[in-house]
C-alpha cells in the first residue's frame, strides 16, 4: 500500500520533511517530488492523517492507493469545480 | 504665502499620530525611541521616507506554506505578474547568499533582505534559518527580515532573535475566526488540516502571541492586513487597535487583488478588490489609532531594488554565477554611500522643518483638498518623465500641508505587452490610473499624453523639474487657489473607482 504523487505538483517540498519514512524524494526523471511505494507506510502506526496529503496545496496532485485523489477538486481551495470551469470557459473565450 | 509640509511638524500628541500625519515619516514616528528609529531609516518598507532613497530584496527559498489563503494559488508563476507569493526561480541558501551579494555589490543602495514567500519563511526553518545564518556572518551590514502568516511564529521567536532580525511582518486579515473562516479555508497544524473556524481560530491564537513574544523581545513589528470588501473591510479597524496595543508599531493595510486568471478562490468567485477611494478611508479610519504605511507596493517573493521597481531580471542565478564579487570592497564602498545618502536625507529634513518653520505665522487657506500624482524615481523630487512612470505616488494638498497617500500602477498588475489584455492603449490605461488626481506633476511630458491629461480634467505639469516633491505640489496648490480654481467643487464623478 502507497501513496503516489502525480505531475500536477509544483514543487512545493512541504510534504517532503513531514515524511515519517523518508519515502517522498525529488525525481530527476520527472522533475517534481514522486513517492518510493517501497518505503511508503501511508503514515500508519506513525500518525492519523496521511501527512503529505494532509499539506498538500494542489487538488489532485496525492493519489491513495487505488489511485483516486486524496483531495479532490474543490475541497482544499473552495471553489465549486462547474465555477472554476465557468471561469476558465470565459477567461478562453476572451 | 507659505505652508507648512504636515508630515515634517511635530506629532500632536506622543500617543499616536493626528489623522493628517500618517506617513512614515521620522517626526510621525517621534514617539518611538531613538534606537527604533535608527533600526528604520534606512528600511525602504518601514519607512516613508527611506523609500526614496534604499532598495530592498526578497530572496525566494521558502516554498513551503502551512496555511491557505483565499487570495493566494500555489500553483500560479507568471514572470508579467506582480504580487505577493509570485517567483520565476526558486533558490536553495547557498544561492541565495550569492544572489544577495551580487545584488549588494551592484546596487549599493540595497539596505535590507527580506524572506517573503513564495510560501511561508517559518513553515521552511532549515532554508530560512540558514539563509539568515549564512548573510549575518558573511555580509554583516545588510538587514535582514522576515514576513510570515504566524502560524508558526510563537516557536521560530527564539530562533530570529539570534539572526540580528530587527523587523518581522505578520499577515493578520482578522482576530475573529468567523472572519478568519471567510480568509483561510485550511491550515496544517500538529499533523493535521484543520478546516473553517476551528484552524482560523488557532491561526488567529499564534498570530497574536508571535506578536506579543516579538514586542517582548524588542523586534519591530509591522502587520500587513489585506482589505477584502464584504469580508474584514469594516474589521480592521479593530485589528489595528488591538495589534498596536499588543505593540506593533506599522500597520500596512493593502488592497486585494483578485483576477479570475490567477485562479484564487476570490479571483475564480467574483470577490472584487476595493477602490482606492475605499483603501484611503480605511488607511485614515486606522490612523487615528496606529501608523499607516501607504507607500507598500505588494512586491513579488523575488522582488530586487527600489520599491515599485523590478530588477530582478539582472539578477537570474546564471547571471550571478558568471559575477566575481569582492564583498570586503563592496562594502567599503557601500558604507560611504550609506552614509552619503543618510546625510542627504537629514539635510533635505532639515531645510523643510526649517521652511515650515520661517512660514508658521502666514494665514491659511480656507480651500478644499486637492490630489496630485508625482513621477519620480526616488530621492524624494521630481525626475521622472511622464511617459516613463511605471508608477505615480498620490500626495494630498490642503490648507494644513501636504501628506503621501498612495501609489498607482500604471500597468496594474500586469507587465505584459499591449496584446495582453483589452487591448485599451498603455496610454489611456495610464490616464485611467489617474482618476481622482487634478494635476500630475512630472519631469517632462509629451503632446499626445499632454492633450489627453487635460480632456481627462488633470493639468500636466512639467515646471517643477528636480524640486522636492513636497514642496512642488504645495506651490502648484497655491497656484490653484490663487487661480480661483478651488473655489469649484471637486470633479467627484472622476474620483478612482478601480
Amino acid at each position: 500500500m502507497a501513496l503516489q504523487i502525480i505531475e500536477s505538483c509544483v514543487n512545493c517540498y512541504a510534504c517532503e520533511p513531514l515524511c515519517p519514512s523518508k519515502a517522498i524524494y525529488m525525481s530527476e526523471k520527472t522533475g517534481h517530488f514522486r513517492i518510493n511505494p517501497k518505503k511508503c507506510t501511508e503514515c500508519e502506526g506513525d500518525f492519523k492523517d496521511t501527512q503529505c496529503a494532509s499539506i498538500c496545496p494542489i487538488e489532485g496532485a496525492i493519489l491513495d492507493a487505488l489511485g483516486v485523489p486524496i483531495n479532490p477538486p474543490g475541497s482544499l481551495t473552495g471553489i465549486p469545480p462547474e465555477r472554476m470551469a465557468e471561469a476558465m470557459a470565459e477567461l478562453q473565450a476572451h | 504665502m507659505e505652508l507648512p509640509v504636515i508630515n515634517e511638524t511635530p506629532a500632536a500628541s506622543a500617543g499616536g499620530c493626528s489623522s493628517h500625519s500618517c506617513g512614515t515619516s521620522d517626526d510621525q514616528l517621534g514617539h518611538l525611541s531613538d534606537e527604533i528609529r535608527s533600526k528604520v531609516e534606512n528600511h525602504p518598507c518601514y519607512s516613508e521616507d527611506a523609500h526614496h532613497y534604499f532598495a530592498r530584496m526578497h530572496v525566494a527559498v521558502a516554498p513551503a506554506c502551512n496555511i491557505q489563503c483565499h487570495y493566494c494559488n500555489r500553483k500560479y508563476d507568471c514572470s508579467n505578474e506582480s504580487r505577493p507569493g509570485v517567483v520565476s526561480e526558486l533558490l536553495t541558501p547557498d544561492q541565495a547568499v550569492k544572489k544577495t551579494m551580487a545584488v549588494a555589490a551592484n546596487i549599493p543602495q540595497m539596505t535590507v533582505l527580506g524572506i517573503a514567500g513564495p510560501g511561508d519563511p517559518l513553515a521552511n526553518p532549515e532554508r530560512t534559518f540558514e539563509t539568515f545564518r549564512r548573510l549575518s556572518a558573511e555580509a554583516p551590514d545588510i538587514k535582514l527580515c522576515v514576513s510570515t502568516n504566524g502560524l508558526a511564529l510563537p516557536e521560530s521567536v527564539e530562533e530570529l532573535s539570534k539572526h540580528n532580525i530587527d523587523h518581522v511582518t505578520i499577515t493578520i486579515n482578522c482576530v475573529d475566526p468567523e472572519i478568519g473562516a471567510q480568509i483561510y479555508p485550511w491550515i496544517f497544524w500538529e499533523n493535521k488540516r484543520i478546516k473553517g473556524v476551528k484552524g482560523a481560530k488557532i491561526l488567529i491564537e499564534q498570530q497574536q502571541k508571535g506578536l506579543e513574544m516579538l514586542a517582548a523581545k524588542g523586534i519591530l513589528v509591522k502587520v500587513n492586513s489585506v482589505m477584502i470588501p464584504g469580508v474584514n473591510d469594516k474589521h480592521l479597524a479593530e485589528v489595528s487597535k488591538i495589534v498596536k496595543a499588543k505593540g506593533a508599531f506599522l500597520h500596512n493595510v493593502m488592497p486585494l487583488i483578485a483576477e479570475a486568471e490567477h485562479g484564487t478562490f476570490y479571483g475564480v468567485m467574483g470577490q472584487r478588490g476595493p477602490t482606492q477611494d475605499e483603501l484611503m478611508d480605511l488607511q485614515d479610519s486606522c490612523s487615528g489609532d496606529m501608523n499607516m504605511m501607504r507607500h507598500c507596493r505588494q512586491c513579488r517573493a523575488d522582488a530586487v531594488g527600489l520599491l515599485g521597481e523590478d530588477r530582478g531580471d539582472e539578477f537570474t542565478m546564471d547571471k550571478i554565477e558568471a559575477m566575481e564579487i569582492d564583498y570586503q570592497s563592496a562594502m567599503e564602498k557601500r558604507k560611504v554611500i550609506h552614509e552619503a545618502i543618510a546625510e542627504e536625507m537629514h539635510s533635505k529634513r532639515a531645510a523643510k522643518v526649517e521652511k515650515a518653520a520661517s512660514h508658521a505665522d502666514e494665514p491659511k487657506l480656507n480651500t478644499r483638498p486637492v490630489l496630485m500624482a508625482i513621477a519620480t524615481s526616488g530621492q524624494g523630487v521630481i525626475n521622472m518623465h511622464f511617459g516613463h512612470a511605471k508608477e505615480f505616488l498620490i500626495y494630498e494638498a490642503s490648507p494644513n500641508g501636504v501628506r503621501f497617500m498612495s501609489h498607482r500602477k500604471t500597468d496594474l498588475y500586469c507587465g505584459g505587452d499591449d496584446t495582453c489584455g483589452d487591448g485599451e492603449s498603455v496610454l489611456q490605461q495610464t490616464i485611467r490610473s489617474l482618476a481622482g488626481c487634478e494635476a500630475v506633476l512630472c519631469s517632462k511630458i509629451g503632446y499626445e499624453p499632454w492633450d489627453l491629461l487635460e480632456k481627462a480634467g488633470i493639468v500636466p505639469n512639467g515646471e517643477h523639474a528636480m524640486e522636492p516633491i513636497e514642496e512642488a505640489v504645495m506651490a502648484v496648490y497655491k497656484e490653484m487657489a490663487a487661480a480661483g480654481k478651488l473655489d469649484e467643487a471637486a470633479p467627484q464623478e472622476e474620483r478612482a473607482t478601480a
